[in-house]
């Protein structure tokens, strides 16, 4: 008996299911099944699962298990979402300390570059209003033994406020400019330091504030101290009435960094799991069920448990990692191409195909598995190789944190990611991975992962209740691993009879 | 297993030997209720009994005590003795009756310890009786014990033979099973021999002897016990300077090994000698001393380290750390040559591989059909073969073998003494351990005893004798000086 044969027949095994499946949607609900975006979506969950599901399978074959991998991709997503995280504040602006109404007077913080004459915006205050005034005059002054400005103004404010130990400041002035030469998307502004993606508010006293994205600036043909400004959409509405407040895009990190920091602390995190385990001799269950909390927790935190995402501030470049796809055909009414992902994890697949089988290092990982201590007698070094595993399914979750947070473009901290680890586990399992150690093919958890994404699909398309879900998939996994030790034994009494 | 007869009268004790994979352990498997037969049956006072699992082969008074004790550690004496029939008082476990009881029987098998004893504090031997009493306490009639002396020393040894008189006395049949055929001699009312799954001949009383057991297990005349060709040993390999052992922290250990040199590693079960080799292959790193490898300081604190220096360990337990039985043969005598076979970028060179392993199974007639089998389908003759193989494909300097005959069948060791002179001839230098004497005196220049962690006497050939070993080993001084 060959040593892979029993895990070959576990993939076709699970293939024909799969192909069974398929059929059977395919014969049943055609126009539901069959429907380019029906199959684009599930290629796309099937390579992002698909990605979890590879990493664990590393740990499961050497016999350890991951539990944390769905607080991991919820912990990377958020990480991600914040490195990313984009604000715009006006150009010229400085925080309010003081504000006297009477005398018409705000103390500021000395850094803004104000001039008498200026148009300015008040806001973000808490109990005084008076959106649009203009600077009267300027004096430096003190607050609270340290320097400040005094600005005089041409209305009063509606009330005096003052900034104390819990709020640092009771709003903030914004320089405003005028605008002219307005036309379909451009227009001229005297203010020079605007750039592509910023923004600008655009303020009137009666019709309120809008918002619109620059697309590009060059000098104006009108006058050398104006700059005409293109926006990405028509000004709609907008004429020389309104007055310009631009706004600085700021980006936490730039993409790349942002990417590496966070594959980084995945794989921080994963060799962590690797020496709790390995050199302080803890149970990986233990370990990654803490891990499971932990990132959980962390994760809230971070995000004071709001909903996080990239707005579109991604659409046309990052977020085509997860979104983007290969058009194969158009008919103009609809069209089906193959997503990105599903890219990655073929090259994943293939990656890790050769990992496992074709390096020494694959060997040693399946070894250990198998038996860890037969494989330290022969001189594999098993703690490296276990670390190496725990860290291969961190960075790949959270590979996959970051496909899905991109994907999905709405991180709850506290639902996002739930159960994903019980996926991938599953995944792996009803591929061929026994949790025992030592055995397991990356073919079988690709198709496992496709397995247990055709059925959440079906349950979809089938209209079988949803409640009803997790049930389903637990019974389908339970029968998938089951099956093939009912049919050994009931070849096994045909053969004696 | 082909047709097999076996009697066995009241009060006897019969012993079945034979080879590895002649087919002992299966049929005692049978007769315990562990396997059932394909045909055939089993008769108790004339009577047919068929057994569908163990509890009903206990119910008939038959009992099998394994080779690896089958106890639960965690538990005491009494709660082993009577697990699963837990005497009750309305559904309650009844401790003191089991601590009553079970003394009873600690008492017939001679063991001076209370029954509340938690059974894995107890030495082997120990446990071995705790096990024989478990027997006792279901009645035994029929009391199977596959090699029991294999993990026992031999004063333990001794208190289990004189059990086995007494449980004899007492009209108790016994079945046993053993590689040691002058525990045989020693025990044995009449010999079943078995040769392929059959009957190859019965021995009876005078006729147990150590020549005509071995005829009738291989089928042809083995008239002596191995010797070997002595050769000059060159110059010391290897030279340990008062190292410790984790285990035995106490005692500074020194000695040298030649190139060509078999130093035989003796003492009785518990002296350190296993401690001492996985010491040496940084299984369990020295806490002090210095090892030199040809004149140089070596460090071995992990076996990879060890390897890389050329320092090899072919294990006591061939199952649990020699072997991943669940590999092919190619896989597992690949193993540790991965790393010097690799392509360059961690691949594995697939051809290599296959090429080492089919040289290997040439060299060591390793019986396999294919280098792709999984090496539990081989005897264990093979599967130490294929231990041995993985590091011959190394070219180790120094060989470490713990216990290297351990379990496999006179053939086998035969060829595997032939190896270690081929080795040893070759210069390799070879320092094993043994509990056989015939191997410590037909195999080894040199011989370390040790004896409660220390070393008690180095005897080298012309000083070698059992009497001499033995003396050592127990910890009595002989009048002879460690050579230089």
């Amino acid at each position: 008996m060959s040593e892979n044969l029993t895990g070959l027949v576990k993939i076709i095994g699970i293939s024909i299911l799969l192909v069974v499946l398929w059929a059977f949607l395919a014969y049943q609900i055609p126009e539901n099944f069959l429907k380019p975006n029906n199959i684009e979506n599930l290629l796309r969950r099937t390579a992002l699962f698909g990605i979890l599901g590879i990493g664990v399978s590393f740990v499961i074959i050497s016999s350890g298990i991951d539990l944390s991998i769905g607080s991991l991709v919820c912990f990377t997503a958020c990480l991600l979402a914040l490195f990313l995280s984009v604000s715009y504040n006006p150009y010229v602006s400085t925080d309010v300390l003081e504000i006297k109404a009477a005398e018409k007077k705000l103390v500021v913080r000395r850094d803004g570059n104000f001039e008498v004459g200026q148009s300015i915006r008040y806001y973000g205050g808490r109990r005084a209003r008076n959106a649009m005034l203009t600077i009267t005059a300027i004096n430096p002054t003190e607050y609270q033994g340290r320097p400040a400005s005094e600005i005089l103004v041409d209305q009063a404010l509606t009330r005096d406020d003052t900034a104390d130990a819990s709020n640092r400041s009771v709003g903030k002035i914004a320089a405003m400019y005028p605008i002219s030469q307005v036309s379909d998307n451009h227009l001229d502004l005297p203010f020079q330091r605007l750039g592509p993606r910023d923004r600008v508010w655009f303020v009137h006293p009666e019709r309120g504030l809008k918002e619109k994205t620059v697309a590009s600036v060059a000098p104006s043909m009108q006058s050398k101290d104006l700059t005409e400004v293109k926006f990405t959409e028509p000004l709609d509405g907008i004429d020389a009435s309104y007055i310009a407040i631009p706004l600085a895009r700021k980006q936490r990190m730039s993409v790349p960094l942002a990417i590496i920091s966070v594959l980084l602390i995945a794989l921080g995190l994963g060799m962590i799991h690797g020496i709790l385990i390995t050199k302080l001799k803890q149970q990986p269950f233990v370990v990654t069920l803490c891990g499971l909390l932990i990132y959980r927790g962390l994760s809230r935190w971070l995000s004071n448990d709001q909903t996080l995402g990239f707005g579109n501030e991604f659409e046309g470049s990052l977020g085509l990692l997860a979104t983007g796809r290969l058009v194969l055909w158009d008919s103009g009414t609809s069209s089906f191409g193959i997503p990105y992902s599903f890219f990655f994890l073929i090259l994943l697949t293939i990656a890790a195909i050769i990992f496992l089988n074709f390096t020494i290092w694959g060997r040693y990982i399946l070894a250990l598995g198998r038996n860890e201590e037969a494989a330290r007698y022969s001189g594999v070094n098993t703690g490296r190789m276990t670390i190496l595993a725990y860290v291969l399914c961190a960075v790949l979750a959270g590979f996959g944190g970051i496909l899905f947070a991109l994907d999905a473009n709405s991180i709850a901290p506290s639902s996002f990611g739930n159960f994903f680890e019980l996926y991938a586990i599953a995944a792996a399992v009803l591929g061929g991975c026994s949790l025992r150690g030592g055995e397991g093919s990356i073919i079988g958890v690709v198709v496992g992962t496709a397995l247990m994404q055709t059925l959440y699909n079906s349950i979809v398309l089938l209209k079988i209740p949803d409640e009803l879900e997790y049930a389903i998939i637990g019974a389908v996994i339970l029968i998938g691993v089951t099956s093939d030790e009912v049919i050994r034994m009931i070849a096994n009494r045909f053969k004696r009879d | 297993m082909d047709q097999v007869s076996l009697s066995l009268g009241q009060g006897e004790v019969l012993a079945v030997i034979g080879e590895n994979g002649a087919g002992k352990s299966t049929l005692m498997k049978i007769l315990a209720g562990v396997q059932t037969a394909d045909s055939g049956d089993i008769r108790m006072d004339g009577r047919n009994c068929h057994f569908e699992s163990t509890r009903e082969a206990m119910d008939h008074g038959i009992v099998l005590i394994h080779q690896e004790l089958n106890l639960c550690d965690n538990l005491n004496i009494g709660q082993n003795i009577f697990l699963g029939r837990e005497p009750r008082t309305a559904g309650i476990i009844n401790r003191r009756e089991i601590n009553r009881r079970s003394s009873e029987y600690l008492k017939m098998v001679g063991l001076d310890v209370a029954p509340t004893t938690v059974v894995g504090s107890l030495t082997i031997g120990k446990q071995q009786m705790v096990e024989i009493a478990k027997a006792l306490s279901v009645n035994a009639r029929v009391l199977i014990m596959d090699e029991p002396t294999s993990s026992l020393s031999s004063k333990e040894s001794d208190a289990l033979f004189r059990l086995i008189g007494q449980l004899r006395d007492q009209g108790v049949s016994i079945i046993y099973i053993s590689h040691r055929l002058s525990e045989v001699k020693r025990l044995a009312d009449r010999v079943v021999v078995l040769r392929d799954g059959q009957n190859a001949g019965e021995l009876q009383g005078e006729q147990i002897q150590h020549d005509a057991m071995v005829q009738c297990m291989v089928g042809r005349d083995v008239s002596q016990f191995y010797s070997r060709q002595r050769h000059p040993t060159g110059d010391v390999v290897f030279k340990a300077d008062k190292i410790r052992t984790f285990e035995w922290p106490q005692h500074e250990l020194s000695f040298e090994i030649r190139a060509g040199e078999i130093v035989g590693l003796a003492g009785l079960v518990g002296a350190g000698r296993t401690e001492l080799l996985q010491s040496l292959f940084g299984i369990t790193p020295l806490i002090a001393g210095e090892c030199w490898l040809e004149g140089k300081r070596v460090l071995l604190n992990s076996p990879s380290e060890a390897i890389d220096h050329g320092i090899c360990l072919v294990p006591e337990d061939r199952k649990q750390h020699g072997l991943i039985v669940d590999f092919s043969v190619v896989n597992n005598i690949g193993l540790p040559n991965l790393k010097p076979n690799q392509r360059g970028f961690g691949f594995s060179n697939f051809a290599k591989q296959r090429h080492s392993s089919i040289e290997m199974c040439d060299l060591l007639d390793i019986k396999t059909p294919t280098i792709r089998q999984l090496v539990k389908f081989l005897s264990g003759g093979n599967q130490q073969k294929v231990v041995i193989g993985k590091w011959l494909a190394q070219d180790p300097k120094i060989l470490l073998l713990d216990e290297p005959t351990r379990g496999i069948d006179i053939g086998a060791k035969e060829q595997i003494y032939k190896l270690m002179e081929q080795l040893a001839s070759e210069s390799m230098a070879i320092l094993f351990a043994s509990s056989e004497m015939e191997e410590i005196l037909g195999l080894a220049d040199r011989v370390i005893v040790l004896h409660e962690g220390h070393v008690s006497g180095v005897l080298d050939h012309q000083q070698l004798s059992e009497q001499a070993v033995m003396q050592l080993a127990t910890g009595k001084a002989v009048d002879t000086k460690p050579k230089a």
